[in-house]
């Protein structure tokens, strides 16, 4: 009774009563359920049987469409691949000039993130679920308000925007609300090297190198083959200079405070505070004649200058300099000069980002400053997550409390979303409609690969209904854009553009600008004290990937660290601050503290300690919440990448950071499996012991017949970069599953190819290499004549093959594996104990029929993709040839950017394996085994500045 | 009373301690406390026991149920528990079908008194030892693929895997052990029949009796059979051990790679049988008074072949760490290091002390005959060479050829309830046994009496 009282509901003075007879009241009734009957039925729709197939469509025949993915907003093309309309795996698009086939980790991880059970999935108006209609009248209201207002008190953020649909949309809005105003930032973002061409040019100007033109790379701080927008064309560069049998083996030197992959790879690599590779650049530029004053740089560097410089003065037209995100602008508008004075490789072309009225974003903190200053009334973020990933320092969750119609649109409910008023779900790459720039400036098409899962839109369906109170279609709007560009046949133009994933031409042109000037180089402070360096991250970048599974599992390049990030400090450093691996430290600069588990980096520089940002979300999803540390909030709009004076204290508290596998640094060990020649003397042949051959109650290794195939796998560790893209494209492809982090720290995680990373350097100075290491599919494979049931056999063309149905799970055959690479499934991984919510319903569509998901209790290991193998006989024998020579590619080597995965068949005389194992540097891993492998490798060649007889 | 057996410590007989020892009186001192009640310390022992089968049960239960991911096996150390369990209880096993086949081939009469309970020791250990293969499995419910039988998808076994020999071996030592320990049960079972007041006794005593009735053409028939069994389990029980050593040695791990293996795995299975049959003999000396029948010179003489296995064993660790030396191949001698200095070094220093070290006392006949020592002597050397089963499997998988695989094994509850349940299982299966049947063979014990001239 009082309960009901209690009910905050209106009031009624006196309750009419109606009069109803008996009649009224049975036709009131018959008319309800009449009603009812037809209003809440599901809508009439049909479904069509295929009684004429459609051309293409063959079911469980995958089909291949091209189309875009971003990161930090360039665009990378793609091909995808479908299976009865669902997309399942993504490899690179070889007429991409920023994929050329290829694919880093983030692209191969897209069909994971596209089937996220966690995604937005509908419009929320505080925090609870709206209609669409109530968002709809929303925005009109603001619509007609901001129309009266001329736009004053809108504010647009969004992150870096390379789209030309999007740019010209922006155009129309700000045409339209011209006292509105457009902020974008990128988390990623290398801030100074902008203010750099500023001071050198004079305006805005983005570098693109071509390293596949440089013999001598100098990287100062800067890692053009780490993961970001840019990585695969700058790995295949660098590939294409590291072969040691083509003249011009590149020399690479690197100098950074954080270890990257570029100083994993480089021929000379030294760990140096920021501040000292700054003066480091002054003084290549003083040698090489430039104006400016002494560089303060130490003695001990005084020799590399000098063998740095006479290495850029004999190389005139193929040496580049880089400057990355720790340089200060000034150091990099010295590097702009170098590279002038160098006649350097590199490309000057104006940053992508440009509406076509020539409109530029403008910076974050301006817009926190008007938010600051009541000046924003709409406030509209499109597709970035800015109260998780704005520096610090701004306050942006505070200050965006400020504006009264906050709305968010994103993949994701994040944290942005939280404290908006609205949020609507955007749609997933892989559904919708766009074109994206790359890096260069080469524009290509975004074609959904599937209807939204979800009731989401595109940006640019977000922006139309902003500025027109309409939502167009998103492929009308890009085909509007592209329609003046293409000339009389539109039609056949745009089919082209997109069967071909790029818009030939359309790559930006190279300016010419004047001669760069040469700022004045602030003195250096004698800074001593503690520094962090930050890095995005190479498994979850800046957190936009963190409730991807995939991504948290792949071991990062340089640690093998999982599912977290941790502070990584140099031994010496560690020592003096009495922190050992695992010990909870705090970290505490400006007014921001962060607690981090520590991790002991000896490549890392002396008192720099090196962290990833991307972490520490706790709006992320089931996957991402509270997983590692949030390194944004010691960030400083000034002083992105560098934290200065950072305070580190401990806490007493332990964290084992997680890892999958160790670094080999015991020397004996790496010189026997990881063998580095230096390149004079890379053709004569590896003298590694000659692989004996003691009596065995093996079979002889399968007849290679005439007719039969006989695979193999030949991996060039010289050009591995470690990026992992081989090891996620294999997850995508044969539906391995995710442990989670309490499996991985009973040392069970399931990747069927691990990258083992070897430190062939000194103790004091690391160097680390990289071996890619799937099943070796040995000729005398131990563990065959091991297992008691025969679920490991030997079929005819080579193949180490595991027969899931047949294993009883003794696990006799890992045990007796001397190379470890099986992998068993001790719970139900895929098959009823899946790590949080990777069981869902959604995440099924993902995996690839071809390939079988393994239960309990069973042994999995690499197949070289038998199902390719298989899909590509199939297609031989329908056509009635034999298969060609290299048709078959592995997912692995299909996503390594640099090609240092050769797969293919050794009874084929022209097979790039039979080239590669002719190669002097050929070598089989634990060879004096005599398990005969058919995964053999290329040792690593190096090119150090000392000349010297290397062996 | 006349016919009491009176244990006497003084009397000059090595076999039996006591003046006189009728026929009478040994089977009335054996069967005496199977028709008395049970008493407050067997309900005790029982009652403690239990807990540890329930246990036992519920974590099979639970391994099958939620996968062997329960256990701290891992991709790399992806053998644990379950596989030192099966060797080690195997080679509990051991010593009862040597002391019943061997001495009684080489007419060692002394072990008369003792070859009953530690055969019945062998059949619990082996029935322990069988399971464990079983619940090591990932697919445990598919075990019986292991066997020949006829299938439609027309596959046998991959015979050459140390795995199916291993199955093989289990079954035929088991089936072995059973037929053995039965057939010299016969005149003890025809005696329970005459002696039983109970009518189910009377049937079921009768029924195994198989209508014994001591006649003397029974009497050659046993004989015969029993002999020839013996002849037969003698090398059975080696070729059990040696296939256990094989299931390592058949392989190509640093560590497991070893033509030692299994003629060690062979002593060491002797010695931790022995240890076994120490604290059994103790335990059963005191719970049914049988002093006069199991003598200090019974554990003297067990005290002297625990010495010499100890002694073998030790040359048996040196022989692996001289040959992985010597062999010079880096993985050994890294491997060797590794178990001296590695994570697991200090169980490996405990293995070496309760294996090598401590049984060295058993030179001094004080210690041999000071029924204390030995028992804890002989409960160190059970502990040791349980930590040798598992460090083996432990050391050469956690230190293998790829250093960056390189994993330490990661002991849970669940492995702790497979080490321990285990033993409560044995004991309460033993308890058991000792209510049902005599715990010591009276014929052989009458037979040893009438040569050592007490009868």
């Amino acid at each position: 009774m009082s309960q009901v009282d209690e009910l905050p509901v209106k009031r009624v003075s006196r309750v009419a009563r109606p009069e109803l007879d008996r009649r009224q009241a049975l036709s009131f009734l018959a008319a309800g359920v009449a009603s009812g009957l037809a209003a809440c039925s599901r809508p009439d729709e049909q479904i069509i049987p295929y009684v004429r197939m459609p051309d293409r469509l063959v079911p469980g025949e995958p089909l291949k469409f091209a189309t875009t993915l971003a990161l930090s907003g360039y665009g990378r093309g793609v091909l995808v691949s479908s299976v009865d309309g669902r997309p399942i795996k993504v490899e690179g698009n070889p007429k991409h000039p920023a994929s050329l086939g290829a694919t880093d980790v983030f692209m191969e991880a897209a069909v994971l993130s596209l089937y996220d059970p966690d995604r937005s999935r509908t419009t929320l108006h505080e925090g609870a679920i709206a209609p669409a209609e109530a968002f709809r009248a929303a925005v009109l209201g603001q619509n007609r308000l901001l129309k009266q207002r001329s736009g004053e008190g809108l504010r647009l953020v969004t992150g870096r925007v390379s789209s030309p649909t999007l740019l010209r949309q922006i155009d129309d809005l700000l045409g339209q609300f011209p006292k509105a105003a457009w902020h974008a930032y990128d988390p990623a973002d290398d801030g100074s090297a902008r203010a750099g061409a500023m001071l050198a040019y004079g305006r805005d100007i983005e570098t693109v190198p071509h390293l596949a033109r440089a013999r001598v790379v100098i990287a100062l701080g800067a890692d053009p083959l780490g993961h970001g927008p840019d990585q695969l064309r700058s790995a295949r560069g660098f590939a294409e200079r590291r072969q040691p049998q083509n003249e011009g083996f590149s020399r690479f030197y690197c100098l950074e405070a954080a270890p990257t992959l570029t100083g994993a790879k480089a021929d000379h690599r030294l760990a140096l505070r920021p501040a000292i590779i700054g003066e480091v650049a002054l003084a290549i530029a003083k040698s090489l004649g430039a104006a400016v004053r002494d560089a303060a740089v130490p003695d001990h560097l005084k020799e590399l200058v000098r063998k740095i410089s006479a290495d850029l003065n004999s190389s005139p037209g193929s040496a580049i300099v880089l400057a990355g995100r720790t340089l200060s602008a000034e150091a990099h508008a010295v590097v702009h000069w170098i590279n002038a004075r160098l006649n350097a490789p590199v490309d000057l072309i104006d940053p992508v980002g440009r509406t076509p009225a020539g409109r530029q974003p403008q910076a974050l903190d301006e817009l926190v400053r008007d938010l600051k200053g009541g000046g924003v009334d709409q406030l509209v973020t499109l597709g970035v997550n800015p109260v998780y990933d704005a520096p610090a320092d701004l306050n942006f969750s505070d200050a965006s409390r400020k504006a009264p119609f906050r709305l968010h649109a994103g993949c994701y409910a994040d944290e942005t979303a939280e404290l908006s008023n609205w949020h609507v779900p955007l749609s997933h790459p892989l559904e919708a409609w766009s074109d994206l720039r790359s890096i260069d400036g080469t524009a290509s098409l975004v074609q959904p690969l599937i209807r939204p899962l979800y009731r989401s839109h595109t940006e640019h369906e977000y922006i139309a209904l902003l500025t027109n109170g309409d939502m167009a279609s998103p492929r009308d709007l890009v085909r509007r854009t592209w329609q003046a560009q293409a000339g009389a046949d539109f039609e056949t133009w745009w089919t082209r553009a997109l069967h071909d994933g790029v818009i030939a031409g359309s790559a930006a042109d190279p300016l010419r600008p004047a001669e760069p000037k040469l700022p004045q180089m602030p003195e250096p402070r004698a800074a001593s004290e503690f520094q962090v360096v930050l890095q995005p991250d190479p498994s979850i970048w800046d957190g936009s990937f963190a409730n991807n599974a995939w991504l948290q599992e792949c071991p990062k390049p340089l640690t093998k660290q999982v599912w977290g990030n941790a502070l990584a400090l140099n031994p010496e450093d560690a020592r003096q601050l009495g922190v050992s691996v695992g010990e909870v430290i705090s970290i505490r600069s400006g007014g921001a503290t962060i607690e981090a588990p520590v991790l002991v980096e000896p490549s890392a520089a002396l008192g720099v300690g090196c962290l990833t940002l991307g972490y520490g979300r706790h709006r992320a999803g089931a996957i991402g919440n509270g997983i590692g540390c949030d390194a944004t909030r010691l960030r400083t709009t000034k002083n992105p990448w560098t934290i200065a004076e950072a305070v580190i204290t401990r806490t007493g508290r332990n964290q084992e950071p997680l890892t999958t596998q160790n670094i080999v640094r015991a020397s004996d060990y790496v010189s026997e499996l990881y063998p580095v020649r230096k390149v004079a003397v890379a053709a004569r042949t590896l003298s590694a012991p000659e692989a004996e051959r003691p009596p065995s109650l093996l079979p002889e290794a399968p007849p290679r017949s005439g007719d039969g195939n006989a695979w193999a796998m030949v991996i060039d560790t010289s050009v591995c970069i470690g990026c992992n893209a081989c090891v996620v494209a294999c997850q995508a492809e044969n539906n391995v599953p995710v442990v989670g982090p309490e499996e991985v720290a009973r040392g069970r995680d399931m990747h069927w190819l691990r990258v083992d990373a070897y430190d062939h350097g000194t103790a004091t100075n690391p160097a680390l290499g990289f071996q890619p290491v799937p099943c070796m599919h040995c000729e005398h494979a131990p563990c065959e004549p091991v297992c008691p049931v025969a679920a490991s056999v030997h079929d005819s063309e080579g193949l180490n093959a595991q027969v899931y149905n047949r294993c009883i799970g003794t696990r006799f055959c890992e045990a007796n594996c001397p190379y470890k690479v099986r992998r068993f499934n001790f719970r139900g991984y895929a098959d009823g104990q899946e790590y949080a919510n990777l069981g869902f319903e959604s995440y099924l569509a993902q995996k690839n029929p071809e390939v079988t998901v393994r239960a309990r209790g069973v042994m999995e290991k690499c197949t070289y993709c038998v199902q390719r193998i298989s899909s590509a006989r199939r297609a031989a024998e329908r056509d009635d040839r034999t298969i060609g020579t290299d048709e078959v590619r592995t997912a692995c080597q299909n996503a390594c950017p640099t090609g240092a995965i050769v797969f293919g068949d050794l009874n084929q005389d022209g097979s790039s394996v039979n080239g590669r194992k002719s190669d002097p540097r050929h070598y089989a891993l634990l060879g004096h085994l005599d398990t005969r492998p058919r995964t053999t490798y290329l040792a690593d060649v190096r090119n150090p500045p000392t000349e010297g007889d290397g062996k | 009373m006349s016919d009491v057996l009176e244990p006497n410590a003084a009397a000059p007989a090595p076999w039996v301690s006591a003046y006189r020892a009728s026929d009478v009186e040994i089977t009335q001192a054996v069967t005496a406390p199977l028709f008395a009640s049970p008493g407050k310390f067997w309900w005790i022992a029982l009652l403690v026991s239990a807990p540890f089968v329930a246990w036992l049960l519920a974590a099979i239960v639970w391994v099958f149920y939620e996968g062997i991911g329960v256990w701290g096996v891992n991709s790399t150390v992806v053998w644990g528990v379950a596989i030192a369990d099966y060797v080690w209880w195997i080679g509990i096993g051991n010593a009862g079908t040597l002391i019943s086949a061997m001495l009684l081939l080489t007419r060692q009469r002394w072990r008369a008194s003792i070859n009953r309970f530690a055969e019945a020791m062998t059949l619990f250990a082996v029935a322990i030892a069988g399971l464990m293969p079983i619940v090591h499995l990932g697919r445990p419910i598919y075990a019986y693929w292991l066997a020949p039988y006829p299938n439609t998808m027309s596959l046998w076994p991959q015979w050459r895997s140390a795995l199916v020999w291993d199955f093989w071996a289990i079954i035929s030592y088991l089936l072995f052990s059973i037929l053995f320990w039965y057939v010299s049960l016969i005149p003890d079972l025809a005696t329970m029949r005459d002696r039983t007041r109970s009518r189910t006794g009377q049937l079921l005593y009768g029924a195994f009796a198989l209508g014994w009735s001591g006649s003397l053409r029974h009497w050659r028939a046993l004989r015969i059979l029993h002999t020839t069994m013996a002849a037969l389990g003698v090398p059975l029980v080696c070729s059990v051990h040696s296939i256990v050593g094989l299931d390592f040695a058949a392989s190509l791990m640093p560590g497991w790679q070893e033509s030692i293996f299994p003629p060690y795995f062979v002593v060491g299975a002797m010695y931790s049988g022995f240890a076994m049959v120490v604290v059994l003999a103790l335990a059963i000396r005191w719970g049914f008074g049988l002093q006069a029948i199991i003598t200090r010179k019974h554990f003297d003489v067990i005290g002297r072949v625990l010495l010499m296995s100890s002694i073998v064993m030790g040359y048996s660790y040196a022989t692996e760490w001289f040959m992985g030396w010597y062999g010079g191949a880096r993985s050994d001698r890294s491997l060797v290091a590794f178990e001296f200095t590695g994570t697991y070094a200090p169980l490996f220093w405990a293995l070496l002390t309760c294996n090598v070290v401590l049984p060295q006392a058993l030179w001094f006949p004080r210690v041999r005959r000071s029924l204390a020592a030995l028992f804890a002597i002989a409960i160190a050397i059970n502990i040791g060479m349980w930590l040798e089963r598992i460090l083996i499997v432990w050391n050469t998988l956690s230190h293998g050829y790829m250093p960056s695989l390189w994993r330490v094994f990661h002991f849970t509850i669940w492995d702790l309830a497979f080490v321990i349940a285990p033993l409560g299982f044995f004991a309460f299966l033993f308890l058991i046994f000792v209510r049902l049947i005599p715990a010591v063979s009276m014929f052989d014990m009458r037979e040893l009496a009438h040569r050592e001239n007490v009868a």
